[in-house]
């Protein structure tokens, strides 16, 4: 049953506004709607790009030594590539790149040593790291969680963004330097992940690099390149 | 010329795309105030989603609000508002909810990059797809989809890695996605197309529906119209015939009539309240009798020979009726009209009758004919007046002439020579001893048979003239006799018609009037036909004749003419007999003419004016006429007795 009144309004306003085939007629004559419409879809329009432009602004990277450092105390694995991933333990952002290092360990079925470490800054409570993050790295197969005081270790491996990954080969040669998500925080097929499924299967590639999407491990990168990087 | 069923066709179908425009608008309107609900809960839900999945960003140990908070917060109230804005300002509006279509799939891209690209929030996309089907607008979806394809193509070419996840993606995989959403489309377009034909179908029965009712309310309205005219007509009937029975009532119950109905048995079946007081009964002891158990033997029988007479031929009987009052104290008169009761088909099925009460009409007429008998008998009475001035005119006339023929008579014996007889004899007894000398010798006695032979001569002619004139005595004493006689004869026999000599009528008039036509000198001429014997009352015609020739000698004696005459002619017919008395006296002026009958008319000063006037009278008494003919004063004036003679032999 029809309520009257506002089968009334209803009539009204799609005399206004519209036609019942949905043309938009009666908008012509309300030109602020039009000023609204466009105002907003630019604004939503900006909005979205500038979230895309910002998504897809990689964090500051250092080129990572050539050869695997002797003053690391990580132990390289002798016998398949080894895997390095420098995280912060609670950036948002880090929870797509372990995402994809579960994709990637999955595809690896043992063919790589895998290993991260979650940046544990000095002073910190004690039970500072140990967030979903390393719940989630520590779930991986293959995965081994450590933590890395003062990033002492990422420091060492030139790793300055949340996520960033390395892979040496068994003879200490790097052979992988960046992230493994194709946006900040964006889950999905990227190229990082694609590449060291590449390496891992024993492609003759040579050295690949990535952008690392991701939070800045150390604040003094930051203060330097301002909010350049800033998850 | 456009039919009805096309009419009916065209407004059907005009009632069907408004009914169908009605469901859409409907279906916008629900939708619309859906998906104000719906993106406010999911702008909630962003919200909720960036605070739990990542609410800090951590530079080091320092951390701040993550800018996905601000993100949803800002850019989700962003891409809401405006769409609720359009919901609340103008629900159901096309705009609208192609606004919808447009901030969901950007909500879709918001909530996709909050989750991190989760391929689960992917379902948003197609979720809200379907959600946008409930518009049941397919364009809605189109911009939908023209919104997903642009943002992949856009991001596709500025950031292909955020859309497709690999650099190495071809450029047309952004058909893939779209396809995959086209592929949803599919489904909702038919299904949109599905349910807007059941809406259409729906909108159709509806307004067939309504055409149906429509035209069954129109029909009861017309028919409820139909029946308040039926049910005006009926009450005015009705009304008019309270009011024919009121007047019927009136007329029956008020009007000095007795009306009753009898059914084809002889009951009464109805009687108004006239026919009780006539019989003194009430109705209830009326009703359901018959007629031989309210009236008298002899009326009951006449009554149910009427009764019998009308069921039998329908005719219609008239008659009067006489009945003792209720009391017995005086005799009421009825005409009394009695007809056939004929049902619907004809049928007779009782008889019924008027009574109107005559008793006074009746009395009135009986009163009438007394005052019409006694002004008769004054007429006739004034009438033989007439006649016996006339006769004893005429007596007095023969007597005079009684008189002198007896002072001649008386005159003649006085002078009579008989004396000297006597005076002979004594001579003769003196010398009757020597008779033959005394009459030899003596002078005396020898001039004595001379005397006496002159005397016989002279005693011979004084007989004869005294014979004559004891013989004129004697006639008009006679004549005397005869008038009276015949006076007597009239008055005796008035009003009785008898066949008699017409002739001889008249002669008796005249001779009625010879002694004062012979003193006037006014000769009388008659002109008597071979009449045949006439049936009338002779004392009436007698009188009428007396009258006219009485009236003609006046007119003849104010003229003044020598050569006065009366001629009275007799003509007969087989219709009638006229008998005409003319003079050729004064004449009558002939605006006298037609009041010359009236009552008290007269031109003589002696005269009454009532003979005519009674002749008249007489003259109608008989059936017949009197007329006055004349040429104008001086002329003579004819006067007519018209008498009719009766078709049929009337025994005298």
């Amino acid at each position: 049953m029809v309520n009257p009144a506002t089968h009334q309004k209803s009539l009204d306003l799609t005399e206004v506004l519209s036609t019942p085939s949905g043309g938009l007629s009666g908008a012509k004559r309300s030109p602020g709607i039009w000023l609204g419409l466009i105002l907003w879809l630019a604004l939503v329009a900006g909005a979205l790009a500038w979230m895309s432009y910002h998504t897809h602004r990689p964090g500051p990277t250092t080129a990572a030594p050539a050869y695997w450092p002797q003053n690391s105390k990580i132990a390289r694995d002798r016998k398949v590539p080894t895997l390095l991933m420098f995280a912060h333990p609670r950036c948002p952002c880090t929870r797509a790149t372990l995402g994809e290092l579960a994709v990637f360990m999955a595809q690896a079925q043992g063919k790589v040593q895998a290993e991260v470490w979650f940046l544990k800054p000095v002073p910190a409570p004690y039970a500072w790291t140990n967030t979903d993050l390393w719940q989630t790295a520590a779930a991986i197969p293959g995965v081994s969680v450590h933590e890395d005081r003062d990033g002492r270790e990422a420091r060492l491996f030139g790793a300055e963004t949340s996520g960033e990954a390395l892979l040496y080969q068994t003879d200490g040669r790097l052979q992988f330097q960046g992230g493994i998500t194709e946006s900040r925080g964006h889950a999905g097929d990227n190229d990082g992940r694609a590449a060291l499924a590449a390496l891992v299967a024993g492609e003759p590639l040579s050295m690949v690099r990535t952008p690392v999407f991701g939070c800045p491990l150390f604040a003094t990168n930051c203060r330097v390149e301002g909010d350049v990087g800033k998850p | 010329m456009r039919t009805t069923a096309t009419v009916l066709a065209d407004e059907t179908s005009r009632r069907t795309r408004e009914l169908f425009q009605q469901a859409q608008t409907n279906i916008h309107l629900r939708t619309d105030q859906l998906f104000a609900r719906l993106m406010v809960f999911q702008w909630l839900a962003g919200m909720v989603a960036a605070i739990w999945i990542s609410p800090l960003t951590w530079i080091g140990a320092t951390s701040e609000i993550h800018w996905h908070v601000y993100a949803a917060t800002l850019l989700g109230g962003l891409i809401t508002g405006f769409p609720i804005f359009l919901i609340w300002r103008h629900p159901g509006a096309a705009l609208t909810r192609q606004v919808v279509a447009v901030a969901q799939m950007v909500f879709s891209a918001l909530l996709i990059h909050l989750t991190g690209g989760r391929i689960e929030t992917h379902f948003h996309i197609f979720g809200s797809l379907a959600f946008l089907a409930f518009y049941r607008d397919w364009r809605v979806l189109v911009t939908a989809t023209l919104v997903v394809v642009i943002d992949h193509v856009l991001r596709g070419t500025y950031w292909p890695l955020s859309v497709f996840g690999v650099l190495t993606a071809s450029p047309w995989r952004w058909l893939e996605h779209a396809g995959w959403v086209v592929f949803e489309d599919t489904f909702l377009f038919i299904a949109i197309h599905q349910s807007l034909r059941e809406m259409r179908g729906l909108a159709e029965r509806q307004a067939s529906l309504e055409s149906l009712n429509t035209s069954i309310e129109q029909k009861v309205t017309e028919r409820t119209a139909e029946l308040t005219r039926e049910i005006a007509v009926r009450r005015q009937a009705e009304l008019a015939l309270v009011e024919s029975q009121a007047l019927y009532h009136s007329l029956v119950e008020q009007l000095p009539i007795k009306v009753y109905r009898m059914d084809a048995a002889g009951r009464f079946v109805y009687v108004n309240s006239g026919f009780c007081t006539m019989k003194g009964l009430p109705a209830e002891q009326i009703l359901g009798q018959g007629i031989h158990e309210l009236d008298p033997p002899a009326l009951a029988a006449q009554n149910e020979r009427d009764h019998e007479f009308i069921m039998r031929t329908g005719e219609t009987l008239e008659r009067e009726d006489s009945l003792p009052s209720p009391d017995g104290t005086l005799t009421q008169h009825f005409q009394v009209v009695k007809l056939p009761v004929r049902s619907a088909d004809q049928r007779i099925i009782g008889s019924q009758g008027v009574h109107f009460d005559i008793t006074q009409r009746k009395l009135a007429q009986a009163r009438l004919d007394e005052l019409n008998r006694e002004l008769v008998d004054t007429s006739r009475r004034a009438g033989m007046a007439e006649v016996a001035t006339s006769v004893l005119h005429n007596v007095g006339n023969v007597l005079n002439s009684v008189n002198v023929s007896s002072s001649l008579i008386a005159e003649k014996i006085r002078q009579s020579k008989i004396g000297n007889v006597a005076r002979a004899m004594a001579l003769f007894q003196v010398h009757a001893a020597d008779l033959g000398n005394f009459l030899a010798h003596d002078p005396k006695g020898r001039q004595l048979p001379g005397y006496l032979v002159n005397l016989t001569s002279h005693l011979e002619q004084e007989q004869a003239e005294q014979r004559t004139e004891v013989e004129t005595l004697i006639k008009n004493l006679n004549h005397i006799k005869e008038i009276v006689a015949m006076q007597q004869g009239y008055a005796r026999i008035s009003g009785v018609l008898e066949l008699m000599p017409v002739n001889e009528l008249v002669e008796d008039a005249i001779r009625l009037n010879t002694v004062a036509m012979d003193r006037h000198h006014i000769k009388i001429v008659c002109e008597l036909g071979a009449a045949q014997p006439a049936l009338l009352d002779r004392h009436k015609v007698l009188q009428v004749l007396v009258n006219l020739i009485r009236n003609a000698k006046h007119a003849c004696e104010e003229a003044g003419r020598p050569d006065r005459q009366i001629r009275v002619r007799v003509v007969d017919s087989e219709s009638r007999v006229a008998i005409s008395v003319s003079d050729n006296g004064v004449g009558i002026p002939p605006e006298n003419l037609t009041r010359i009958f009236n009552h008290g008319f007269t031109t003589r000063a002696e005269g009454h004016g009532f003979g005519l006037h009674s002749s008249a009278l007489a003259a109608r008494e008989m059936g017949g006429r009197l007329f006055a003919l004349s040429e104008g004063p001086g002329q003579g004036a004819v006067f007519t007795l018209e008498i009719p003679r009766p078709p049929t032999k009337v025994n005298p």
